[in-house]
């Protein structure tokens, strides 16, 4: 069975149309990059399935279950964790408090404490810069240290699929390289599934998996990224040779 | 974990507590009933601004109308402690059981705190879906509301005239203790699960929505603690002066404490209380200048109406040069062995 899966799925803002009747399911374990020039839906494509967006029209399902239009934190609950663009830590709160929030909602069950202590310490091993500045204000770190956090606060959770938007942007390359090299790393440790929207369809390529194209809200392509990336095909969506 | 955070964030709450309890000790040691009755103010203030802060500061949604909570507590002190003879003069509209009601003040204060949180759970049900001014405004508007009904219902609140026969209690002790209490409570929530969901929220809605935070209900838990404590404090300022009204708990005092808030910094617990403590301070000195000091022979003494602009120019300072306020979000506290982080000199942040 897919873990998630995804039919029709049209995501609107007014008379724009961002995505336009997506189709595609995940298996668990699987590592996906939607890839894509500028404008491409792949943003909006991940907000509807995080519940931020609203999709206009289709349907998700989640371990089964139809999730679609539900709330953003219900579906967090639900094993969801999204990764939004643009690193938003919550800057006024330390290291340890930005790690701490995504635990609250699992407060109703029993010996959520002691999870939620163990699960730190997992993230802290995984990202040490992270436990050696724990009680620093997430603001004042630089970009990739903030990278690092909200992957870090995404994996508190214990979700079982992290969608993540653009990790990649605004780091310097050597940067991305670390942050890409931990995520690959968890993802072979912890069996995790990975949603990655990523712009650079080389650093796809160089990570491996599933990647799959999208272009003017529609998936043009999907397959393995290491065969993608060197096909024709991709090159033609990605500059729109031999179209018009 | 959450024990962890208690202990290394404690200091913050027992600086304040020791400060208050030092503003006590002066007012005890000065003797003199007007100053007592300044000090009391003070202790009051406190209550209110900590109050606002437990919303405000945790939410980032500014609260014009956190005051209507005091005047339902005050009017639960008015409808509690009078003398039933008296009630039945003022107010003929009580319900018998409560017109034969007659409880201590320190019951008072405790019984409008929930009405306040009632009132807060309530409204709060509707404005906390409400984000940024459109919140502001709204709030404002349930200051109105509560106002033109105690200004109006005459027959439970005796409208705009003056309830008197309010027991008056002159020692700072049970102002003093009304403080620490919301003190610490407002340190309890700040460290609290829901606190810290409260605070992400205001940061990044979005990654807070994401993480799990349901906003609406973060904020709505904040919203009826603070009304809570400005329901005890409403009650506690009714039995400081023996006497409400409903624009008691108007625009005066919404705007006070919300300067007080600003001027002290809403980013911590430390600047709500310093804020009071600073300005009221400023205040009582302005008002003995204005009063005349004598200095040898001559009596040397500021026109009336300085006190206003003095304060005018405070506001005005602060929030050109220091806009986050005077504590810029940072609390009191120990300062921490800074090995590998520079910032654990400064304190930790909420």
């Amino acid at each position: 069975m897919s873990l998630l899966s995804l039919s029709n799925v049209s995501v609107r803002y007014g008379r724009l149309t961002a995505v336009r009747n997506v189709s595609f399911s995940m298996a668990e374990g699987e590592i996906l990059f939607i890839t894509g020039p500028n404008g491409a839906g792949k943003s909006s494509l991940l907000r509807a399935i995080a519940g931020v967006t609203p999709p206009a029209g289709g349907r998700i399902d989640f371990e089964g279950h139809d999730i679609t239009g539900q709330s953003p934190e219900d579906i967090a609950r639900l094993g969801i964790s999204m990764v939004p663009e643009g690193r938003d830590v919550f800057g006024g709160l330390t290291i340890e408090e930005n790690l701490m929030v995504g635990t609250g909602m699992h407060a109703h069950e029993r010996g959520w404490k002691a999870r939620a202590a163990t699960e730190l310490e997992a993230v802290y091993a995984t990202f040490p810069i992270l436990k050696e500045r724990r009680h620093t204000q997430a603001g004042l770190l630089s970009g990739g240290q903030q990278q690092m956090l909200v992957i870090g606060r995404a994996l508190m959770t214990h979700p079982r699929l992290v969608a993540i938007d653009e990790p990649s942007l605004g780091l310097a390359p050597n940067i991305t390289d670390q942050v890409y090299e931990r995520l690959i790393a968890l993802q072979v440790e912890r069996k995790l599934t990975l949603l990655i929207v990523e712009q650079s369809s080389t650093r796809a390529m160089m990570a491996g998996g599933r990647m799959m194209l999208m272009r003017g809200g529609e998936i043009l392509l999907d397959g393995d990224a290491r065969a993608l990336g060197q096909s024709e095909a991709m090159q033609a969506a990605y500059f729109g040779y031999g179209e018009h | 974990m959450s024990l962890s955070v208690a202990r290394r964030t404690i200091a913050t709450p027992v600086f304040l507590g020791l400060l208050l309890v030092a503003f006590a000790l002066v007012a005890l040691a000065v003797g003199s009933k007007p100053f007592n009755q300044t000090i009391i103010d003070i202790f009051l203030k406190v209550i209110f601004v900590v109050g606002l802060w437990v919303f405000i500061g945790n939410s980032g949604v500014i609260s014009f109308g956190h005051t209507a909570f005091a005047c339902l507590g005050g009017y639960v002190a008015a409808w509690t402690t009078i003398k039933p003879m008296m009630k039945g003069m003022s107010m003929p509209g009580l319900p018998d059981w409560l017109m034969q009601t007659e409880i201590p003040f320190w019951a008072s204060a405790v019984v409008a705190a929930g009405w306040a949180a009632l009132w807060a759970l309530i409204f709060g049900s509707v404005l906390m879906r409400l984000s940024g001014i459109a919140a502001s405004i709204a709030t404002f508007a349930m200051l109105a509301m509560v106002n033109s009904i105690y200004s109006n219902w005459d027959s439970v609140t005796a409208a705009t005239s003056s309830v008197v026969g309010i027991p008056i209690v002159r020692s700072i002790w049970p102002y003093l203790i009304a403080a620490l209490i919301a003190v610490f409570a407002a340190w309890a929530y700040g460290i609290s699960r829901h606190g810290l969901a409260l605070r992400a929220a205001r940061d990044e809605p979005t990654a807070a929505a994401a993480s799990g935070i349901d906003i609406p209900a973060a904020r709505l838990i904040a919203f009826v603690i603070s009304g809570a404590i400005m329901g005890m404090g409403g009650a506690l300022y009714a039995h400081s002066i023996g006497i409400v009204t409903p624009d008691t708990f108007y625009l005066g005092l919404a705007f006070i404490t919300l300067s007080m808030l600003v001027v002290g910094g809403m980013g911590s617990l430390s600047g709500a209380v310093l804020g009071v403590l600073i300005l009221s301070s400023l205040i009582q000195i302005l008002r003995w200048l204005e009063a005349g000091v004598d200095i040898g022979t001559t009596t040397f003494a500021l026109p009336g109406g300085v006190q206003e602009i003095a304060l005018g120019a405070v506001m005005i300072l602060i929030l050109m040069f220091r806009p986050a306020g005077i504590m810029g979000n940072r609390d009191l506290s120990l300062p921490r062995k800074a090995a590998s982080e520079p910032e654990g000199l400064k304190g930790p942040k909420t």
